[in-house]
């Protein structure tokens, strides 16, 4: 007996070595598999069983019911200690059921109802485990009033933490709000083409042929719309504004009356650009800017914040021969300073409150304009009813301005 | 046909805002009781037959009405033509737009016929012939000065006329106009069975036949307001008679001998075609959204693409009775090409602006230049539309792959000068890339446009603008999300939209009251336990649309109420303002505090007026375009 106790100690180390080379700690090994091996001799079943259960009970191997029947997997040396280390059973139990929950942790609720288990008895267990350094306590973002445990080797995964937009439990908005800001920025300024507008602006005849192979600091610099005399005066054409058939003036007065002064603005790229930055190329970007030092976003975060920039209705993909770019709507009316610089510019004592400083306000529609747009008891206004037209304050401060503060209802 | 009750308030206030209160008392009793007989008018609306009668005839001769004759009684029954009313209220619109493409002249006889409703050619004639004589006459602008006629001669109002008509935005009036869509369709039924199967219809062959006859024998009814039309493009082109009117324009002395086109019957008589007018509008509307997403330039074109497409489009919807049942070369959408938008773009338009220069170098010939032959299929928008997004390119994607700076370092290099017809096309393929599909790349330098699909876009953008104003960019973004993925539970639409809960609860929760956003609940078991029951946050898309219009109508009836209180006000300084030694003359001739009353009623009545107008933009995006 004493021999063969040898040569089964021989065998177990054989076999857990051999285990331990075929596969990660996650790989289930039936007992085929262990056989083939070629561990145990003559394929000896009886042997293999005695084998695999001093393994066990040195928890080195860890059981497991599978459909297909029992299979094992191996368990380091190191984690097989601190089970053996532990006092009792329960401990052992507890110590197993978290040790399986993984990444994710486990509630402590659940733990006692697998287990089963009183409640002190329970306690006290986990107690002896958080004292060793064994376990730790956690939050999950999911459920933030629940109490979990996790190995305390382990990292929270981060469907537990909520990756990366969380901090300590909580979702980091101004975080989020920062980054996006930065994204859009990067969006807009490699999707868009600034023109200098000193066509338009400059006075004393440099036309827009002029200026055109002037080179600023990206790109060339591009009239806005020019006026109509200098427009013609720099072509050389020769017909003059003023005879134009009056077919088109209703759209032609719009392009031609826009003389501002020379302002950056922003023009769209022509059809077919092949560099819209692609969620990889904001990654990069981000990356190399070294904004997050202490989180690292992996291109599946940066696509999230990119949907929300797609929700917002901020950002709009373009396929070019099946690249995925984005670039940002409704271009002309972008502000060509970045979100910061306007923010910095931004005079709070104008009134006004500012939520975002991204992309452009909504286009106005009448019907948010007039007081009923936004009216808190539009249901119930009608003639004849408490709150109608004809003694609706909110109409009376839109037409007569702020003066008029009487008595409002007098039913 | 059903009309929602804020519109049928809106159409009887403007009624009565323009015409008169009697008028509107008839309409508003019309509304109520919908289709009713004189003796029945009197009866309900309380008024003197003798004075229904005065209300019916105003209500008629602007075309606000439509009347059939009951075989059993044979007295004549009325019923609203609510669609005529609320276009009322685009009259400005329509006389900005007829100013801005035909000139004043134009502007001036379509005021008229506003203000007449429907005319004979022969009044129109005679009241401007009267016009003219007065102005021409020297003995009566002794101390006064002359006015300045816009319209100079018989020979200009011909050519106006003319070309107003060939542009649809006038027609004729012929004996079917005052029957209803319901009463004609019932009539061709009749005409039909009557002709073609005269002893009754078997089988499904059968069926179709008669509907094809039918839709063709509405088309018929339909084409009859153009016969205007049809019998000037006999007589020859436009052009000819544009000739002659500028030849009578520059000898300055109108000759009187001129007379009107053999073809313009003098008793024929005309009205607007608002259908027509709203197809003009919707191109205005449209050129204003390129504006806003592409810039103006672009926007120049885009105008000038669709003026082309749209010239033979009658109207903004198709029927669904009369257009689906054409044939399939009939309904084939018309195209245009570079060249043929190119000869209408004036030169002094630098084609050059408005898009960015970049190296042709980081530029895919073959993606911008790629041809979809074929109109999108019907698809729900925002459902997933990147996915369906044809992938067949094999495509030049690893050359893409120099990147971001090539533009840099490249963007110094001169850019190659582009031929015209070059720029108009960039412009053009810009327009084509562009994610509402604002134009199609039919074919080699062929151009269309799918309006279906993109008013669609458009009016979802629409919607997109009031919900973010209502509800701020979270709830745009929420919507939007939403709108994308179907149906969601909290936790879903938490991690899409990277918002924390209590904003997400207090956002949604906002936009179930608004009515942008709405909860489904889904039980796990059939207890249905609420604690246990999945919600679902969903967006109606077609429920916000129509909860909207109905908001956008109720705000016009209260800007209209809210104008009636403050007429109600000064009436006094009103009345005082109508005498006839002060009218004209109000600053010299009101006292001050009179005047300062005066003038603010009249800036409010602007200000109402025009915020009616801006609503109307959005409700003609929303239903009519």
């Amino acid at each position: 007996m004493a021999a063969d106790r040898g040569k089964i100690q021989i065998l177990k180390d054989a076999l857990y070595e051999a285990a331990r080379d075929h596969g990660s700690d996650q790989r289930l090994f039936t007992q085929r598999d262990l056989l083939d091996m070629q561990v145990i001799p003559q394929d000896n079943l009886a042997l293999l069983m005695q084998v695999i259960q001093v393994l066990c009970d040195e928890k080195l191997f860890v059981g497991n019911t599978t459909a297909s029947g029992l299979s094992w997997r191996w368990r380091s040396r190191e984690d097989a200690k601190k089970y053996t280390s532990l006092p009792n059973p329960e401990t052992m139990l507890v110590y197993a059921i978290i040790d399986e929950a993984g990444a994710d942790g486990i509630w402590n609720r659940t733990i006692k109802n697998k287990l089963n288990m009183a409640d002190s008895l329970m306690k006290h267990c986990i107690k002896y485990l958080e004292q060793k350094g064994y376990i730790a306590s956690m939050k999950n973002v999911e459920h933030p009033n629940k109490k979990m445990y996790i190995k305390a080797n382990l990292r929270p995964s981060d469907r537990a933490t909520g990756g990366p937009w969380f901090t300590e439990g909580e979702l980091d908005t101004a975080f989020i709000n920062e980054l996006q800001e930065i994204v859009f920025d990067f969006i807009k300024q490699k999707s868009t083409y600034t023109s200098h507008g000193g066509a338009a602006g400059t006075t004393g005849g440099q036309g827009g042929g002029a200026q055109r192979e002037k080179v600023p600091k990206k790109g060339v610099v591009q009239g806005t719309i020019p006026s109509h005399s200098e427009d013609v005066s720099s072509k050389g054409t020769k017909r003059s504004a003023g005879e134009i058939s009056n077919d088109d003036t209703a759209a032609a007065a719009a392009p031609v009356k826009k003389t501002r002064p020379s302002k950056p603005q922003l023009l769209p790229l022509p059809a077919g650009y092949k560099s819209y930055p692609t969620v990889s190329d904001i990654a990069k970007f981000i990356h190399h800017a070294g904004i997050t030092n202490n989180t690292t976003l992996s291109e599946a975060d940066i696509q999230q914040l990119v949907d929300v920039l797609y929700y917002d209705g901020l950002v709009e993909p373009v396929k070019v021969n099946g690249r995925k770019g984005y670039r940002v709507t409704r271009i002309p009316k972008q502000d060509p300073r970045t979100c910061n610089q306007r923010r910095l510019d931004h005079d709070p004592t104008k009134g006004g409150i500012i939520t975002s400083f991204m992309g452009v306000e909504p286009s106005a529609s009448g019907l948010m304009e007039a007081p009923c747009g936004r009216c808190p008891v539009f249901d119930m206004c009608e003639e004849g009813g408490p709150v109608s037209p004809s003694n609706c304050v909110y109409f009376r401060q839109w037409l007569d301005g702020d003066e008029v503060k009487e008595q409002v209802i007098s039913i | 046909m059903a009309v929602i009750k804020e519109k049928a308030e809106f159409c009887t206030l403007l009624v009565d805002e323009l015409y008169g209160q009697l008028p509107a008392r008839v309409y508003a009793t019309l509304f109520q009781r919908g289709k009713l007989s004189t003796r029945l008018i009197s009866q309900f609306s309380k008024l003197s037959p003798r004075q229904v009668k005065n209300g019916l005839c105003v209500l008629q001769q602007h075309n606000l009405l439509f009347y059939s004759i009951d075989a059993n009684s044979g007295e004549a029954e009325y019923s609203v033509n609510h669609e005529y009313a609320y276009n009322l209220v685009r009259a400005g619109k329509i006389l900005e737009m007829v100013d801005n493409s035909y000139g004043p002249a134009g502007r001036d006889v379509m005021q008229n016929l506003l203000l007449l409703g429907q005319t004979r050619i022969s009044d129109l004639v005679a009241a401007y012939q009267a016009k003219i004589n007065l102005a021409n006459d020297e003995n009566a602008w002794l101390n006064d000065k002359k006015p300045d006629l816009v319209i100079k001669s018989k020979a200009q109002l011909n050519s106006v006329l003319c070309r107003l008509i060939e542009a649809e935005l006038i027609d004729v009036v012929h004996s079917k106009t005052f029957k209803s869509v319901h009463e004609i369709e019932k009539q061709v039924h009749k005409e039909v069975m009557e002709f073609y199967f005269p002893n009754g219809m078997k089988g499904t062959k059968a069926k179709i036949e008669f509907e094809q006859k039918v839709a063709e024998g509405l088309r018929k009814v339909r084409e009859e307001s153009k016969t205007l039309k049809r019998k000037l493009a006999q007589n020859g082109g436009a052009s000819k008679r544009r000739k002659l009117a500028v030849g009578n324009e520059t000898n300055g002395a109108p000759e009187e001998e001129e007379d009107l086109d053999p073809a313009l019957d003098p008793r024929q008589v005309i009205r607007i075609n608002y259908e027509k007018c709203i197809v003009e509008l919707r191109s205005r509307r449209l050129v204003q959204y390129v504006n806003d997403t592409l810039g103006e330039t672009t926007g120049y074109v885009y105008g000038q693409l669709l003026k082309q497409l749209t010239k033979n489009t009658p109207r903004c919807r198709p029927d669904p009775l009369m257009d689906t049942l054409m044939s399939d070369e009939e309904k084939q959408t018309p195209s245009v090409t570079t060249n043929e938008i190119l000869d209408k773009v004036k030169t002094s338009i630098d084609l050059t602006l408005g898009i960015g220069k970049i190296p042709s170098k980081s530029i895919s010939k073959t993606a911008a230049e790629r041809l979809t032959p074929l109109a999108p299929r019907d698809k729900i928008p925002f459902m997933n539309q990147d996915d369906s997004d044809d992938d067949d390119e094999d495509g030049d994607y690893s050359d893409s792959d120099e990147e971001m700076d090539t533009k840099k370092e490249n963007g110094d290099a001169p850019v190659a000068r582009m031929s015209r017809p070059e720029q108009l096309r960039q412009h053009l393929l810009r327009l084509a890339e562009s994610q509402p599909g604002f134009v199609r790349h039919c074919g080699e330098d062929e151009w269309t446009i799918d309006f279906k699909p993109l008013m669609e876009n458009l009016r979802a953008t629409e919607l997109d603008s009031i919900i973010e104003q209502t509800s701020g960019r979270q709830g745009l973004r929420l919507t939007r999300i939403l709108r994308t993925k179907g149906k969601l539970g909290e936790q879903a639409l938490q991690s899409l939209s990277l918002m924390r809960k209590v904003d997400l609860q207090q956002k949604m929760l906002e936009m179930r009251l608004a009515g942008f956003a709405h909860t489904q609940e889904v039980p796990r078991d059939n207890k249905a336990d609420p604690k246990k029951s999945i919600f679902l946050w969903y967006c109606d898309t077609e429920q916000a649309y129509s909860s909207l219009i109905a908001k956008c109508y109720a705000t016009m009836v209260h800007c209209l109420q809210v104008l009636e209180v403050r007429r109600q006000k000064e009436k006094d300084v009103l009345s005082l303002a109508k005498r006839t030694n002060v009218k004209g003359k109000e600053k010299d001739m009101m006292r001050d505090e009179s005047y300062a009353r005066f003038a603010k009623f009249l800036k409010d009545e602007r200000l109402l007026m025009a915020e009616i107008m801006r609503i109307d933009d959005t409700l003609a995006l929303l239903q009519d375009f």
